[in-house]
């Protein structure tokens, strides 16, 4: 098990590495992106733009570039960006991540309870209309582009319908922190929240009812019922209870990545200064340093959710572990 | 419309008439009644991100440079006014525009006393040569473009680390002087010292990008606090006592508040729900109908000194043929492109390179169905004919415009005219802030793009010079604002004509821009679509909006929310 | 990009494809006929009984008619410019007037009321004979574009799914059929794929490949064509679909009846013409509708980075990224083209759910 665990910690050592060479790499193959020209200002002189180049590093050989911004982002931590200079890298991200956590966290409240309502609603009224109803509003939840969802919500929260009763509680876009508002904390994310999160309800819904429907045809389902314990105890205490591996897997996958900085179009709509908004933003302006921050932290989640869902799917599968 | 430079150059040689002091009075009882009435309260602006480092003598953004005027000072400035009473230079912390003497080339400033930085150190001599060094040594972008003509100044910008300026830059402590020589007479030289980059700040100042972290500085306002992820807040400088009205005043609001994230369309909802005070970000094309007749009274418009135009790279095909590119600005509807940006009341079409308010401003238009003084329509038979008769007919044009919804348009605009006159274009779009860069850059090979100019002072050179001139065309470099490629022998030996007699006699060097004006556009390196205004949404609490035509920014110090 | 957490950073439930995760292994048949139908006799040939139970699927055989309908519009959308509307969706059309209930109203509206700002695209006119859903800011028919973008959207769907499939077969198998370092090359490959930011490798393949034209051999890709796009969407999804290949081909290799063969001595190529591949068809033919549908939603996020379709052509992405400036004064510019995107993808999903039950593979899996 332990050589196992090592090898994985390798692969994703590697994975990581590759991602951030990669990135490296395009970044200086890309035409126009030399960012001393930008750093420097328009109709700088000559002199000033080699000044330039050579205080941020940029006459060196790329693997040396590249050493240097290593270096500076894992051992000395003071990476800072192009654009805005002086920014340091690694304190911009640890700053952004409360305003993603917030963000994560409520939506994956929701799209969990409203995953499980659909998922045991259509299972239970499964081959009927509800189920057929059920599954087609998830379908549509699914298919919603959320950055259209999000302006859409914009559109009617913060302007047509702003000043009906119904959306008139709804304050400025953007985050407030928590600890200075509770309330406001809460009025500031709820829209968000609803917004990224009604497309993995519907996902999480019909994938919490295809399990089930699933482990109906075990024959320890039939079992119970020849038992005769009563239709909602085998869906409840049984049914569900095996089905929700697949469910809680997924959700593994799906928060991490999330986390990572993946609620990014969510962030932008919303004016949410989130790790998302971050790597949108550094892409937008090529801002080399924020892009491979941000790149590699979420990188890092997702390589390590990929990690723990195989680990754990080895330990459940013995015919691979053998192998 | 007057020609404001001719204002300039008689404030600079009679600074103070005495009508003018007569005025001046009047309007400082005025202006306490007015200070007592609306002083205080917090300003809510929203941007939608960052405009990079804090330090004024590297921050290049328009963003900031709206803002550093009222928490630095230099030597001069432009009057702190809206309009064109702004483009006026008047002392600032020196206490008179300076003696010009030895035929232009020595400037004598004498210093103000009694005035303090934000963090309590009084303002010396000392501070005027170490602030000048620092242009240098933190690699200002202008320091090779704008203040390479002080004395010692090749040395500094040869070795930044090292610079002194010795001979340049002279203080006399006793006599609070500052005597700057220049290698040869600049013009213009008082409207850079009024720049950003020529603030002065406090000796102490690290020689380097402070980047998120304040200088002190003189002003009313100081910075308190920055993170380009979140917010810029800058509050009353404690320290301050206002030593010019019209050069520095007291600033009404106590706090302003910048916050970054939002989209342009959230900045629109954001003040029109009252969640914030001023946007910076011009609103979207399409929401202007919305904001023109809902919120007309919030709505300010304002012209600038700018221009929007389509550089024709003359080294490349098919644009190296004089008759295409007359074709070209034939063929363009300027209505078009004027709509796209937000209709006739928004921006005016233009068939040359210098604005309106600057001095050697003649107006005229060459191509277009008739020629004369306005521009009247578009010409297409006769630029098909020109595309037949230049022999370009069916060649490839690639036009390259930055991801921004006007520059879209007009793009696409652009393809559909140019298919018509007998090219086969194509328009591609690039991330906008690559896009400056990339299409200044000879080595990537750009027929034909969309972009804007916006002055960074009022004189006719910072448009003709630097997007025509010779010395602004560097092949293979970012950095070569002269996007054409366009360099005429003959055309530059006339504008440096013209730089020299500027400081001798205004209007003869206005005459002579005016024909530099003229010659250029009988070449077509570029065509010009329109002269842009800002158009600012405030909140109903924003009172006093004035808006600098010399600074092309917001006169914040004079607008109140209370 | 569908969901959020779309492929920036990998989120494996990216846009609407339920189940088939990378990690993971295929879910399970959501239909009860099945079962039934396993009951059945044999039939003649998997695909023929695979076919009628699909035809047997209402739901699959509504989705497939939505569907028809929709690629028959978009077939006819020239018909429909020139004859019907009798608008050129290509060119701008800034001048252009068109009759209204018996008056001329011109296609784009200088605001006149209040400071006279700004210039508005006309309205939807609910007339089929004209600028039904509106104009867009060049004065285009949006109605007429929407029509002519189902066929560039459809196109670039369809080509996608397949260059995404035949890639990921080969890699699928490759990788698990042989194993050792070349599975561990290939995977980590996969890996970095997966987790690499798409946004930064279409804004850099926007500038690299956009102002550039790319010659090999006789072909030009002009940076016009859709095969940018096609390339793009085709590449980033390739280890959605060849991880669960591999693990299928991993599976099938450790079988009893592979084992067999290779004990035989059967050559490899044989065991791979005749056991692996047909099995890997049918989990292919499962993927199509399903990554139909996901790149139609990579198309509509490739479009907002300027990288799909290019001006003046059209896609459904296009015109919902020339709609979003419009949102707030003509909001049906971009809300048309997103619910023809939701309709289609909710239809390519049920029909996907009906091909997976007709065709599932998990049963003949089983050793």
């Amino acid at each position: 098990m332990l050589t196992i665990l090592l090898q994985r910690l390798a692969q994703m050592a590697f994975v990581m590495f590759g991602i951030s060479v990669m990135v490296f790499l395009i970044f200086f193959a890309t035409p126009g992106s030399d960012p001393a020209a930008r750093i420097a200002g328009k109709n700088a002189a000559p002199e000033t733009l080699a000044a330039v180049r050579h205080d941020f590093g940029l006459d060196q050989s790329l693997p040396v570039q590249y050493a240097v911004m290593m270096k500076k982002l894992f051992v000395t931590g003071d990476l800072v960006s192009f654009v805005n200079r002086g920014l340091k890298v690694v304190p911009a991200i640890v700053e952004a991540t409360p305003v993603t956590l917030s963000l994560v966290f409520g939506a994956a409240l929701l799209w969990v309870a409203g995953g499980l309502a659909i998922g045991i609603a259509a299972a239970a009224f499964r081959g009927r209309l509800i189920d057929r109803l059920l599954m087609i509003l998830s379908l549509t939840g699914v298919a919603i582009p959320v950055f259209w969802l999000g302006e859409m919500t914009n559109l009617l929260s913060q302007n047509r319908l702003h000043d009906t009763l119904f959306f008139s509680w709804v304050p400025a876009l953007g985050y407030v922190p928590f600890a200075e508002d509770p309330l406001g904390w809460f009025k500031a994310l709820l829209l968000p929240w609803f917004t990224l999160a009604l497309g993995f309800i519907g996902l999480y819904g019909r994938v919490l009812r295809a399990s089930i429907v699933e482990i109906y045809q075990e024959d320890f389902i039939r079992t119970a019922r020849a038992k005769g314990l009563s239709e909602s105890r085998i869906l409840l205490r049984h049914a569900l209870r095996m089905s929700l591996v697949p469910f809680v897997t997924m959700f593994g996958l799906d928060f991490g990545a999330l986390v990572g900085g993946g609620a990014l179009m969510t962030e932008v709509v919303f004016g949410l200064n989130g790790v998302g908004k971050l790597t949108y933003d550094s892409l937008q302006s090529l801002d080399l340093p924020v892009i491979m921050a941000s790149v590699l932290y979420a990188s890092f989640f997702v390589v390590v959710a990929n990690a723990l869902v195989d680990i754990a799917y080895l330990m459940l599968d013995p015919r691979i572990r053998s192998n | 419309m007057p020609t404001p430079i001719r204002k300039i150059s008689r404030a600079m040689t009679v600074p103070l008439a005495v009508g003018l002091l007569f005025q001046s009075a009047q309007a400082a009882e005025n202006r306490d009644a007015l200070m007592s009435a609306h002083r205080g309260g917090t300003v809510r602006l929203v941007s939608k991100s960052a405009g990079g480092t804090i330090d004024p003598h590297i921050n290049y953004a328009p963003l900031y440079w709206n803002y550093f005027p009222g928490v630095y000072d230099g030597l001069v400035a432009f009057r702190k006014a809206g309009g064109a009473e702004s483009l006026t230079v008047v002392p600032d912390l020196a206490e008179a525009l300076p003696k010009v003497e030895n035929d232009g080339k020595t400037y004598v400033f004498t210093l103000r006393t009694g005035i303090t930085f934000s963090n309590g150190k009084a303002l010396g001599p000392e501070d005027v040569v170490a602030s000048f060094r620092r242009i240098f040594k933190v690699s200002s972008p202008t320091s090779g473009t704008w203040f390479n003509g002080i004395v010692g100044a090749e040395a500094c910008l040869a070795k930044p680390a090292d610079c002194t300026l010795d001979g340049g830059v002279i203080a006399d402590a006793s006599s609070r002087t500052i005597t700057i020589n220049l290698t040869a007479p600049d013009a213009e030289f008082l409207y850079k010292l009024a720049m950003p980059h020529a603030s002065i700040l406090p000796a102490e100042t690290p020689p380097r990008d402070v980047g998120i972290d304040p200088v002190p500085g003189t002003g009313p306002y100081a910075f308190e606090s920055y993170d380009p992820n979140k917010a810029l807040v800058w509050a009353r400088n404690p320290h301050f006592r206002e030593w010019s009205a019209e050069a520095q005043p007291d600033g009404y609001a106590d706090r302003f508040e910048l916050s970054f994230g939002l989209t342009a369309d959230a900045q629109v909802n954001a003040i029109i729900n009252d969640q914030a005070d001023v946007m910076i970000d011009q609103p979207p094309a399409t929401r202007l109908a919305e904001i023109g007749t809902k919120f007309a009274d919030q709505v300010h418009l304002n012209p600038q000194l700018a221009l929007w135009y389509l550089p024709l790279n003359v080294n490349l095909p098919p644009f190296d043929n004089l008759k295409a590119r007359q074709a070209v600005a034939l063929a363009v509807d300027l209505k078009a492109a004027v709509n796209f940006f937000g209709g006739r009341n928004l921006a005016t079409p233009t068939c040359q390179v210098l604005p309106p308010d600057l001095e050697g401003y003649r107006k005229f238009c060459l191509h277009t169905r008739n020629p004369g003084e306005k521009w009247s329509g578009p010409d297409l038979d006769k630029a098909k004919d020109l595309v037949k008769a230049s022999g370009t007919a069916g060649q490839p044009v690639t036009i390259l415009v930055e991801d921004s919804d006007v520059a879209r348009n007009i793009g696409a605009y652009l393809q559909s005219v140019l298919n018509e006159i007998g090219y086969a274009a194509s328009v591609k779009a690039i991330s906008s802030n690559i896009h400056y860069g990339y299409i200044q850059n000879s080595n990537n090979k750009v027929q034909i793009s969309v972009t804007q100019w916006y002055g960074d002072y009022p004189a006719p050179s910072d448009f003709l010079n630097v997007l025509l001139g010779c010395g602004s065309f560097r092949k293979g470099s970012d950095s070569s604002p002269n996007i054409s490629g366009f360099c005429d022998k003959p055309l530059q030996a006339k504008i440096d004509r013209a730089l020299a007699l500027q400081s001798t006699d205004a209007a003869a060097a206005g005459t002579l821009w005016a024909e530099i004006d003229r010659e250029a556009m009988e070449q077509v390196p570029l065509v010009p679509l329109f002269n842009p205004k800002q158009v600012t949404l405030v909140s109903k609490r924003v009172g006093n909006y004035q808006y600098s035509t010399a600074t092309n920014a917001w006169a914040f110090t004079l607008g109140w929310v209370r | 990009m569908p969901r959020d957490a779309a492929k920036t950073t990998g989120n494996p439930s990216a846009g609407g494809a339920e189940g088939f995760r990378p990690g993971e292994r295929q879910p399970a048949s959501t239909d009860l006929a099945l079962q039934e139908e396993m009951l059945d006799p044999p039939a003649p040939s998997p695909w023929v009984s695979a076919f009628r139970s699909l035809l047997r699927d209402r739901a699959a055989v509504c989705a497939a008619a939505v569907l028809m309908i929709i690629i028959g519009a978009s077939v006819l959308a020239p018909a429909y410019a020139r004859f019907v509307a009798g608008v050129d969706p290509f060119s701008s059309n800034l001048e252009g007037e068109i009759l209204l209930n018996g008056e001329s109203v011109p296609v784009l509206q200088p605001s006149t009321e209040g400071l006279g700002l700004g210039v508005i695209p006309i309205g939807p006119t609910w007339q089929v004979n004209g600028y039904f859903l509106g104009a867009d800011e060049q004065g285009r028919d949006v109605m007429a574009r929407l029509l002519y973008g189902g066929r560039a959207t459809l196109l670039i769907g369809g080509l996608a799914t397949a260059l995404t499939l035949t890639l990921a077969a080969a890699i699928g198998i490759t990788a698990g059929f042989f194993g050792g370092w070349i599975d561990q090359v290939l995977s980590r490959i996969l890996d970095i794929l997966w987790a690499f930011p798409i946004y930064l490798l279409a804004i850099s393949l926007s500038i690299v490949l956009l102002t550039a034209r790319i010659e090999i051999g006789p072909f030009v890709i002009d940076s016009g064509s859709l095969v940018i796009p096609i390339a793009i969407i085709g590449i980033i999804y390739v280890p959605y679909v060849a991880r669960p290949i591999r693990g299928q081909v991993l599976a099938l290799r450790r079988s009893e009846f592979v084992m067999a063969a290779i004990g035989l001595g059967v050559p490899s190529h044989r065991i791979l013409l005749r056991d692996i591949l047909p099995n890997v068809v049918t989990t292919l033919i499962v993927f199509v509708p399903l990554m139909m549908a996901l790149n139609i939603s990579t198309e509509t996020a490739l479009s907002f980075l300027s990288l799909g379709v290019q001006s003046p052509g059209a896609s459904w992405g296009t015109i919902i990224r020339d709609g979003q400036s419009l949102l707030y004064s003509r909001p049906w510019v971009s809300t048309a083209p997103g619910l023809v995107i939701i309709v289609t993808i909710v239809a390519l999903n049920i029909l996907g759910d009906g091909v997976r039950d007709a065709f599932d593979s998990r049963s003949k899996l089983r050793p």
